[in-house]
């Protein structure tokens, strides 16, 4: 391909050469000719291009959002050309360079193997990749240059930033026969208080309560509320809907990450944890437990995409015959755009499972935007209010999420 | 027992690079600046030798400026190394630091009106340079009186002066000529690529205002500087002169793009954003190896394609007078024998390069994904 500097010089030369021929000047005309010439044999010059062997080695295979990833670039010339490349790494757009740079010219000898560093920093989650890697070479003079694309591609994958949750996340009265950690509310064998009452044969003499024995003269023993694991779905809204606002200010990013940080909470308790994306269609993740689910749960939520309009009492109809009687559900949802959720709420309770709801208020990224009116906004937070307050009236938990809170705050309002 | 704080002076004569940045003027490796002189040394050659065929007096600029400025009388022995030497003397003005920059403006407005002045006003100093109380002569009563007399101006020699302004007018008008070299000295050394390019378009202008023996059209021959009208050379003598000056054009352009080229190349090779001082002695001497190596082959291509450039130039100029002087029906041909005949013919000798190139030069096709 032609360079700037080329198609400055070849413009040049025949500018010159007409320029002669207008002022009939012989000196213009050679002089314009002899530059023609020059670019034109040098146009017989080959352009080196380099045969490269290109790898990544990176801190981490995945990040979280806000994490840094820092990639060594490693190119090995695997000829005999020799000359000056450069080299440029394509990034993701969202990817922010903080430290180094995707960009160098090397002056590479045959078989010789050369590596460059840079940090970046990934704000949103998503499937993601580096490369592929442009490469580029021009001649001795810089008139004409080659570029070459090497299709050496580095997948990873951002997931959902994980908070760390300050009190237990959820009850259930569904308990597996295996222990757990999860508090039942039903008394048995664990580790939390629940109540006293009076000793009878067969208590174990390590539950006593001594203090009560002596305050009262008789037998006291403590109860204490049973721990054992439990089924626990999680269900993400990522309707189209979902996407109000821009960037990481949107529901479905709000969700994506509580919803991780309610899996990893879960699972780090040993409970089996399952989830459903619904929005065009519904994604599953099936039950399970482990720190390769919590894996799964996450390249789940990377995928998240805000698409479609499948309305919450369709998702539950199609949903709740699979799920294990009595299992709690934690909803991440919006609440936009949806009137059949109190019959989805209602006919869920009725079946005998438990429904919790974490919702990010939308309205606040749309006050954020200024792109509602004062008046309409205020108008529409008071009925999202009343929604909420309804709800709660059914003797559901909803916590209400405001823009800026981290997701503790949200479960403190359940 | 307790240890008297060592005080250290700062001294209070500023460090040369706090005065100038001399880094600019030499490089960071002597190839660059080596490059930087065999730049300079082109572009002196490449302006001397246009001038040598563009005579300034015959230029369109001296027939029109010759008449109102006075004493007008560009000559290329005077503003070629003059005029470089401005260009030169700019850039070192402007990598001087900050205030000292100030101070050496002011330095120069200074000795430049000293040297207008001077022969004109003559300063006389009084008796009393401080006011003195004196006794009055010939007074009976012994009065006294404060006399004070500080300076006095005298205007002198005021037609010297003037003519130290006419000789300097003169001399600035060199700079309508000298504006060449001035532009690429300046481009070379700053490594402006801008200041580059406007000294070669200022080369194609001043070359578009020449007409032969048009200096004798409007003035006196002792005003021109040669007293009959030059024979008219033949047009395969200024086709053969045309060849080297083209030649000596694409010399000064790939000199100092490989200046400006080769700079970039070694701020490449910095920590970004840092200095070259982070580098360790071995990193610096492969660079500069690297840098040397470059260049030198560098040179040995250019070398080979400017040999190679004046054979096929050489051919291509001269195939036309074959074609027109040889036998057959293509000599009649009127139109092949003049400068539309060297450039169809040239033309068409570029397009069977080109042909020949789509067969034999290098094609590197994209790999499909």
């Amino acid at each position: 391909m032609w360079s700037k500097k080329a198609a400055a010089v070849a413009g040049g030369a025949i500018f010159l050469t007409l320029a002669g021929l207008i002022r009939l000047n012989y000196l213009f005309i050679s002089a314009g000719l002899v530059m023609l010439t020059f670019v034109v044999i040098s146009s017989f010059l080959d352009v080196w291009m380099p045969n490269v062997k290109i790898r990544r080695e990176t801190t981490s295979d995945n990040i979280f959002e806000d994490g840094t990833m820092s990639v060594k670039f490693i190119i090995k010339n695997t000829g005999l050309g020799i000359g000056f490349v450069e080299i440029y790494d394509s990034l993701p757009p969202q990817a922010r360079i903080m430290k180094g740079s995707n960009y160098t010219l090397l002056y590479m000898k045959p078989w010789q193997e050369v590596s460059f560093e840079y940090s970046l920093k990934l704000p949103l989650r998503g499937h993601y990749h580096l490369g592929p890697v442009k490469m580029r070479v021009k001649d001795a003079f810089d008139l004409f240059y080659n570029e070459r694309i090497e299709e050496s591609i580095h997948s990873f994958s951002v997931f959902p930033q994980v908070e760390v949750l300050e009190e237990q996340v959820i009850t259930s009265r569904a308990p597996k026969l295996l222990s757990g950690a999860m508090p039942l509310n039903v008394i048995g064998t664990g580790t939390e208080f629940y109540s006293l009452r009076e000793f009878v044969p067969g208590d174990s003499l390590r539950s006593v309560n001594w203090k009560a024995l002596a305050k009262k003269g008789k037998m006291m023993v403590n109860e204490t509320v049973r721990e054992d694991v439990m089924d626990v779905i999680l269900l993400l809204d990522a309707r189209e809907v979902s996407a109000v606002g821009g960037g990481r200010d949107t529901p479905l990013e709000m969700s994506c990450r509580a919803a991780a940080t309610y899996a990893k909470q879960l699972l780090d308790e040993r409970n089996n944890v399952a989830l459903m994306v619904y929005g065009e269609s519904i994604e599953r993740v099936d039950l399970d437990r482990g720190e390769h689910h919590l894996f799964k749960i996450l390249t789940a939520l990377s995928s998240a995409k805000p698409q479609g309009n499948l309305k919450l009492q369709i998702v539950m109809k199609d949903l709740l015959p699979h799920l294990p009687s009595g299992s709690p559900i934690i909803l991440f949802s919006s609440l936009d755009d949806d009137h059949t959720i109190s019959e989805a709420f209602t006919s869920t309770i009725s079946r005998g499972f438990t429904i919790t709801t974490i919702s990010p208020s939308s309205l606040d990224f749309e006050e954020k935007m200024k792109r509602i009116p004062i008046e309409p906004l205020l108008i529409a937070k008071i009925e999202r209010d009343n929604m909420i307050s309804e709800l709660r009236s059914f003797g559901l938990q909803v916590g209400d999420w405001k823009y800026g809170d981290n997701v503790n705050t949200a479960l403190q309002e359940i | 027992m307790e240890e008297n704080p060592v005080e250290i002076k700062t001294s209070r004569i500023p460090k040369i690079d706090k005065i100038i940045n001399y880094k600019d003027f030499f490089g960071e490796y002597p190839i660059i600046f080596a490059i930087k002189i065999i730049s300079s040394l082109s572009l002196i050659y490449v302006i001397s030798e246009f001038y040598i065929y563009h005579n300034p007096m015959d230029s369109l600029l001296t027939k029109y400026l010759g008449k109102s400025l006075k004493g007008f009388n560009p000559s290329p022995d005077v503003f070629v190394p003059w005029g470089f030497a401005a260009g030169f003397l700019f850039y070192i003005f402007t990598i001087f630091k900050g205030r000292y920059k100030f101070l050496l403006f002011i330095l120069i407005i200074g000795s430049v009106s000293h040297y207008i002045a001077d022969p004109a006003i003559d300063m006389q100093g009084g008796e009393y340079t401080i006011p003195t109380k004196v006794d009055i002569e010939n007074s009976e009563t012994n009065a006294t009186e404060w006399k004070w007399k500080p300076v006095k101006l005298v205007y002198d020699d005021v037609d010297k002066t003037y003519e130290r302004i006419d000789d300097l007018k003169v001399r600035m008008t060199n700079i309508i000529f000298g504006s060449m070299p001035f532009l690429g000295a300046y481009g070379i050394w700053k490594r402006k690529g801008w200041a580059i390019a406007a000294s070669i378009g200022l080369a194609i202008i001043i070359g578009f205002l020449y007409t032969p023996n048009l200096c004798l059209e409007n003035y006196e021959e002792s005003y021109c500087g040669y007293d009959t009208k030059q024979e008219d050379r033949t047009w395969s003598e200024y086709l053969s002169s045309g060849i080297f000056i083209g030649l000596g054009f694409v010399i000064y352009i790939e000199l100092s793009y490989a200046a400006i080229k080769y700079e970039n190349y070694a701020e490449q090779f910095k920590p970004a954003g840092l200095d070259i001082s982070l580098l360790t002695n071995a990193q610096r001497k492969s660079v500069s190896r690297t840098l040397s190596t470059l260049f030198v082959s560098y040179l040995i291509n250019l070398a080979v394609i400017l040999f190679v450039t004046f054979i096929i130039a050489e051919i291509v100029i001269n195939i036309n007078n074959y074609l027109s002087t040889s036998d057959g029906q293509i000599q009649d041909s009127i139109e092949l024998q003049g400068p539309y005949g060297i450039v169809f013919t040239s033309l068409i000798f570029f397009l069977l390069l080109g042909i020949i190139r789509m067969f034999i030069g290098p094609d590197h096709k994209m790999e499909e994904s």
